[in-house]
């Protein structure tokens, strides 16, 4: 037992000293000798202490014979030529016949240390780019609905009017023409200038749902749905259960986000049927929209660039102080979940409104 | 060590340890313990971690969440059971950890599912009391008996 003890401690790539009752090292290893710099038998009879001067190691001296318990620390360790070196140190109480030792273990963790700031550096790059990209996601989210507003207004006030004038001008040159083949020519004309008419007014509610503006939600998301079904044939089921009064800036957050996740439903799952459900869950609002599509692998979609869509929903909710699941798997559907308190309010804990107050 | 996901660092680098180690069987056990728990419950836990946190706690916290969200995702694709409500279950655990003593009940919530198979993050658990390891049950007596092997 002794010797494979002597061969542990020799073999060991940690460097080790046993320390006697006084504080003195009774033996070391091969690897001590290279740390400190010392030959053994100048090691032995040397204080433990004067390896780590000016700190505690804690070594129990003179004291009880009982051991106490094992303990670890980083210290500074010093090497005969005055280097210093930082130091991970285990001190292990042995109790022996002739009292209690300690073994003490020593690893050099210049390397570790070393390591661990590259990667912290690394890890400060990263956040700090992560940020600025949720500043600007914050960015785009605003942009994107100014955008919106404006596209929806300048339809309605430009392009719809222009449009309307040609429809008028159509009724005007009806009166004039005779030939009946000319008048199923101006009935095309018309009907296509009603389509077109429409289509932009599909689009200015796309953009700008009016009823958003007065906060009913239900009635906006179920015209969409209804639009969602007759263009694709897909099923809706909508249970609305959130009845607490949102905030303007929330209906509109909530519309649009549920609205991105039905734009990737017509576009990718190849579903028959999609559920929204919406639950009023702690002064919020809890959205749930599962589809029965051919889902994706989120490990795969996730890694790929240009899914604006699905970063742009979760940060739309975290800005909003709620939060975001978009889950998936292959064949298993998808399903968005997310939550945004009703009355939006500047966000703040609960613990510094405390403070506040 | 540096606090990436805040004062827990440390107990949420322990969780992903843990959920390394996460049998096929122990997976299926998390997914039918998240899929049975109330998605209600769940969500108001949620909103108590928004409310009781700030922005910049936040970031610590939902950095946990992905980093276990991505690590549950990847066993999960390795070992055949690509459910998502493992890896849920992991988002869920790991912003409630890193989250620590400030959500109250909303903590037994998000970590229930992962306790099914990590007893120290049940209640009054280790992990709640941030004091110890998440060690998955079977492998306790994997530790259990390294220590008794030690001389």
């Amino acid at each position: 037992m002794i010797s494979r003890f002597r061969q542990l401690f020799e073999s060991s790539p940690d460097a080790m000293v046993i320390v006697d009752r006084t504080g003195k090292i009774s033996a070391a290893n091969a690897r001590a000798e290279s740390l400190f710099g010392y030959p053994r038998d100048q090691l032995r009879g040397k204080f433990a202490q004067t390896l780590f001067p000016g700190q505690s190691m804690g070594l129990e001296t003179g004291g009880p014979q009982e051991p106490a318990q094992a303990s670890r620390q980083h210290l500074v360790g010093s090497r005969s030529d005055r280097r210093q070196f930082p130091a991970d140190v285990t001190l292990i109480p042995i109790s022996t016949k002739q009292g209690t030792v300690t073994v003490i273990s020593v690893a050099d963790i210049t390397e570790a240390l070393r390591t661990q700031f590259v990667l912290e550096l690394g890890f400060d790059v990263l956040e700090s780019a992560d940020r600025g990209r949720q500043a600007l996601l914050g960015h785009v989210i605003r942009a994107q609905e100014r955008e919106r507003s404006r596209i929806a207004a300048d339809i309605h006030d430009d392009t719809i009017q222009v449009l309307t004038a040609a429809n008028l001008r159509l009724q005007q040159l009806r009166h004039r023409l005779r030939d009946p083949d000319q008048l199923r020519i101006l009935d095309k004309l018309e009907q296509t200038l009603n389509l077109s008419l429409s289509r932009l007014r599909q689009l200015i509610f796309d953009l700008r749902p009016s009823n958003l503006e007065r906060g009913s939600l239900a009635p906006t998301l179920r015209a969409y749905l209804e639009q969602l079904s007759s263009d694709t044939g897909i099923v809706y089921q909508f249970e609305d259960g959130c009845t607490g009064r949102a905030s303007a800036a929330s209906t509109r957050l909530i519309y649009r986000t549920a609205q991105e996740a039905l734009a990737n439903v017509r576009k990718h799952s190849r579903a028959t049927t999609v559920r929204v459900q919406f639950l009023e869950v702690s002064d919020g609002c809890l959205a749930r929209i599962t589809d029965d599509g051919v889902g994706y692998d989120p490990s795969e979609v996730e890694d790929r660039p240009g899914h604006l869509g699905l970063t742009l929903m979760r940060e739309r909710t975290q800005i909003a102080g709620g939060w975001c699941r978009i889950e998936s798997t292959p064949a298993g559907g998808t399903t968005v979940e997310f939550w945004v308190p009703l009355a939006r309010t500047p966000h703040q804990p609960e613990a510094s409104r405390e403070r506040v107050a | 060590m540096k606090a990436i996901f805040g004062p827990p660092t440390r107990q949420v680098v322990e969780l992903l340890t843990g959920l390394r180690d996460f049998s096929p069987a122990e997976i299926d056990l998390v997914t039918s313990a998240w899929r049975q728990a109330s998605d209600v419950d769940r969500a108001a836990a949620w909103a108590q971690l928004q409310r009781a946190t700030t922005e910049d706690e936040r970031y610590s916290i939902l950095a946990a969440a992905s980093v276990a969200r991505r690590t549950a995702m990847d066993l999960a694709s390795e070992l055949g059971r690509p459910d998502w409500a493992f890896w849920a279950a992991a988002w869920d655990a790991a912003a409630a950890i890193a989250a620590a003593d400030r959500i109250g009940g909303a903590f037994d919530v998000l970590t229930a599912p992962l306790a099914a198979v990590m007893p120290s993050l049940a209640p009054g658990g280790d992990a709640e009391r941030g004091l110890s390891r998440a060690i998955p049950v079977q492998r306790r007596s994997d530790v259990a008996s390294d220590q008794g092997a030690r001389p």
